[in-house]
């Protein structure tokens, strides 16, 4: 261990043990205060467990409020010496070493296509503008199923590659098996070419960074062997939806006094967010393959949250683990919906469920440790926000039915009194509200030292009137959050899987009929709860009346914030605003320029999206899908007479008869696609010819 | 429908009305192929004349071939000349050479959690009262 490691060691040891002391010291107190409120001062069993709960509650928010504050203050400096991009300083923007070679990996599954090769055409831009494209190879990796999407992804690294010239740069993968999804996707090529590269860095599908910023991402791990994984706080960009909108506007805001809050006590023991940081190759390889969990159901099997795993298993091989906080020019874009954000969740929930398997494995250092439990916690702080609420509302109900105990069963002079202490009860909610929006408040500061005027945000009264509107916003959905991540951990636990659907990245919008459909039972479990309660402890209904608004109110609040129209109309106004749509980077000015291109000529009718039509009818379509596809052997008799049949199924009652597998089955085979494509083009009947697009069928 | 005089014959009118659908057949290929400029017009002529084509409709009639003979022509002409810059006839390379590595999991305690929990219990009071439990 290097002296430096040393040093940064024994700094995080300290500034943890710090935050465990801040973490801890208010719970016992806050605790304290809680039972004098109940009426038994916490003595019936029910009173037990709501402490219990109330304490893992108030100390998983203390957490967060302590390492803004650690962030806000860690901002305040001037210079961080443990801040990784210490070592850039003076360097240009070039990379020294030839051998430093760079992949950058492009993981897609069943994605927008063209917002792919349009993320990948800025990035690599941006980095031929740096003058050190010639250490970066990319590489677009398929996992994708849907037979239309992979062909345009074809068709997409096709035109991507003649309009820049970029064979040999930039390249192409399409894997078979989409064996233990991203993580395997990443794996499969550090198998096949991991050892031609020093370094990678891995992007998602929406993931944008600045070629500057990815130039000293490699001079950073060039100049600090030590770090196995470093990775960047992206800013989320480029939505258009309310709650998108207001999501970026806090990822700005706060995002950054976080991070540096994060970094201020993890230091080299930090985590690893799956996209937009570079690892070093060669000790991935080495220590960082995932193994199967054993076992069935939804706790066994593929590890989904891979990236904590992977983080943990770097530090346990020696690597350091970096948040470079400071680093901007790293982009993702954020769920445009609430229903694709709790689509994610789902998974999300289910990853960070499965690290409870991991959580007392050996090796891991107790770091990661405590970030499995975060990640836990996560999705179980819903679990018991509603334990606590169920219970507190059970406890108001019982209140009022149950005698009170004036004697208990010691002898004692003076019967106890039930005291309400309503200052104490409002002390309470105050430092829980304190814990909760004090950072928001730091946010703010931070924003102001740094411009006056506030100008990136459209002034200091648009700042202000954005944080509340997103308090307000985020308030009014955190219930919503809390009982469907209740609902996902349960069907964790009770053995229900999550498969792998594909994530939204447009700005679309929620139907009503869809929002229904996800939200009726939230909404009837809302008007229940609040009426049981309003009819028995009408005083407590108060209390909870904020819960029970946002649950009666999930359905339009679903519908309403997934309105782009909504998005802009706070745009117009000025609120939600966000440095980077004031003042545009390059790399998001050049996206929206490519994004509105238009598509390519084709003198077949048939649209970009119809990927299996065009591998069959489209020449040259075809002809690139079958040279793409890998050197094919010709299979079992049997099997070669089933695709035998698809082909003439498809002939027989065209391609909307095949299902997404059977297509699938033919793309995957370039003698019967040969032969389908052959035989298309030699229909006699227009009709029949017609439905692969080659002619329009005529009017009698 | 087709658009002929009313004075053709009607085997004609047929013809004639087989002939456009070969010929686009044809020519619709062609453009698809993106082609340089008179390669795929050169191409479409020859295929056509291939099948059997009549350039003087009027005197035997059309001599019209089916799209399937019309586009059975042209994949074989397409085969013999293999005009520059067409796709399919070779393998494109959309990944480098490969350069195989191995990536195997290292040993994890791979056990269901509780009997983990306990076994690190175990492992951190060992850890922790080694040296009372020595004396």
């Amino acid at each position: 261990m290097t002296a430096f490691e040393l040093d940064w060691s024994r700094s995080a040891g300290r500034r943890r043990l710090l935050l465990i002391f801040l973490v801890l010291a208010p719970t016992f107190i806050a605790c304290g205060t809680m039972a004098s409120i109940l009426p038994s001062r916490g003595g019936s069993p029910l009173e037990i467990v709501l402490l219990a709960v109330f304490a893992v509650l108030f100390a998983w928010i203390s957490v967060g409020f302590w390492t803004a504050l650690m962030g806000f203050f860690l901002l305040l400096q001037r210079r961080n010496r443990y801040s990784v991009s210490n070592v850039c300083e003076g360097l240009g923007f070039s990379i020294e070493n030839p051998h430093a070679r760079t992949a950058v990996l492009i993981p897609i599954y069943n994605e927008d296509v063209k917002r792919v090769f349009a993320g990948l055409k800025t990035v690599y831009d941006s980095l031929a503008a740096t003058g050190s494209l010639d250490r970066f190879d990319f590489f677009v990796l398929s996992d994708t199923t849907d037979p239309d999407v992979w062909v345009q992804e074809e068709e997409g690294w096709h035109r991507f590659c003649t309009e820049q010239d970029a064979f040999g740069r930039v390249f192409y993968r399409k894997r078979r098996s989409n064996a233990k999804r991203k993580s395997g996707n990443v794996a499969d090529f550090c198998r096949r070419w991991g050892k031609n590269y020093r370094y990678m860095i891995v992007f998602d599908a929406d993931s944008i960074m600045a070629g500057r910023t990815m130039v000293r991402m490699v001079q950073m791990m060039e100049a600090r062997p030590d770090i196995g994984i470093l990775q960047t706080p992206p800013a989320g960009v480029n939505r258009e939806t309310l709650l998108a909108r207001a999501q970026q506007f806090a990822n700005r805001v706060y995002g950054p006094m976080f991070a540096a809050g994060l970094h201020f006590w993890q230091l080299g023991d930090a985590q690893y967010w799956g996209h937009n940081a570079i690892i070093r190759v060669e000790p991935f390889i080495r220590h960082c393959e995932l193994p199967r969990l054993p076992g069935k159901g939804p706790l066994g099997g593929d590890i989904l949250s891979h990236d904590f795993v992977e983080s943990a298993l770097m530090r346990r091989a020696g690597y350091g683990v970096w948040l470079a906080y400071d680093l901007d020019g790293s982009y993702e874009e954020t769920p445009p919906t609430l229903l694709d954000e709790l689509k994610r969740d789902r998974r999300w929930c289910q990853g960070n469920l499965q690290h409870l398997r991991l959580i007392f494995s050996r090796g891991f250092f107790p770091a990661h440790r405590a970030l499995f439990l975060n990640g836990i916690l996560s999705y179980g702080s819903a679990l018991l926000w509603l334990a606590f609420l169920l219970i507190s509302s059970a406890q108001a109900v019982a209140e009022v039915y149950l005698e009170p105990v004036y004697f208990l069963d010691t002898k004692t002079l003076f019967p106890q009194w039930p005291v309400w202490r309503p200052h104490w009860a409002l002390a309470l909610l105050g430092s829980t509200a304190v814990l909760l929006f004090l950072p928001k408040f730091f946010s703010y500061a931070l924003a102001l030292l740094r411009d006056p005027a506030a100008r990136l945000y459209g002034g200091r009264l648009r700042l202000a009137c954005g944080i509340l509107l997103e308090v307000a916003l985020s308030t009014l959905l955190a219930p919503v959050r809390m009982l469907h991540h209740s609902v996902f951990i349960l069907s964790t636990i009770l053995g229900k899987n999550v498969g792998w659907p594909t994530q939204s990245r447009d700005d679309r919008g929620t139907p009503w009929a869809d929002a229904v459909d996800v939200h009726w039972w939230g909404t009837i479990l809302g008007i229940l709860w609040g009426a049981l309660v309003y009819l028995t402890n009408p005083s407590f209904f108060w209390w909870i009346s904020p819960i029970i608004l946002s649950l009666v109110l999930s359905i339009p609040l679903s519908v309403l914030t997934s309105r782009a129209s909504l998005g802009k109309a706070f745009r117009r106004a000025g609120f939600f605003t966000t440095p980077e749509e004031t003042e545009p980077p390059l790399e998001l000015r050049e996206l929206a320029k490519t994004l509105q291109e238009e598509a390519p000529y084709s003198p077949l009718p048939l649209s970009p999206r119809q990927g299996f039509l065009r591998a069959v009818t489209d020449p040259c379509v075809h002809a690139l899908h079958t040279s793409l596809l890998l050197r094919y052997k010709k299979g079992a008799p049997a099997r070669e007479e089933a695709r035998q049949a698809l082909v003439e199924k498809a002939l027989r009652s065209g391609p909307d008869s095949l299902s997404s597998k059977e297509k699938m089955t033919l793309l995957n085979d370039p003698f019967h696609l040969a032969e389908l494509h052959r035989r298309v083009w030699e229909l006699e009947d227009d009709k029949q010819a017609a439905r692969w697009g080659l002619s329009q069928p005529s009017v009698d | 429908m087709t658009g002929l005089p009313k004075n053709i014959p009607a085997d004609t009118h047929q013809e004639r009305a087989a002939w456009r659908t070969s010929r686009d057949r044809v020519l619709l290929y062609l453009r698809g192929l993106d082609l340089p400029p008179f390669e795929d017009l050169d191409l479409a002529a020859a295929s056509l004349r291939a099948c059997g084509a009549c350039e003087e409709p009027a005197a035997e009639g059309l001599g019209s071939p089916s799209p399937a003979e019309a586009m059975e022509s042209l994949f074989n002409l397409l085969e013999e000349q293999r005009p520059e810059g067409l796709l399919g006839m070779r393998r494109i390379p959309s990944c480098p050479s490969l350069n195989r590595g191995v990536m195997v999991a290292e040993p994890m305690d791979r056990v269901p959690w509780k009997t983990a929990f306990v076994r690190w219990m175990r492992r951190w009071r060992r850890e922790l009262f080694a040296r009372e439990g020595a004396r």
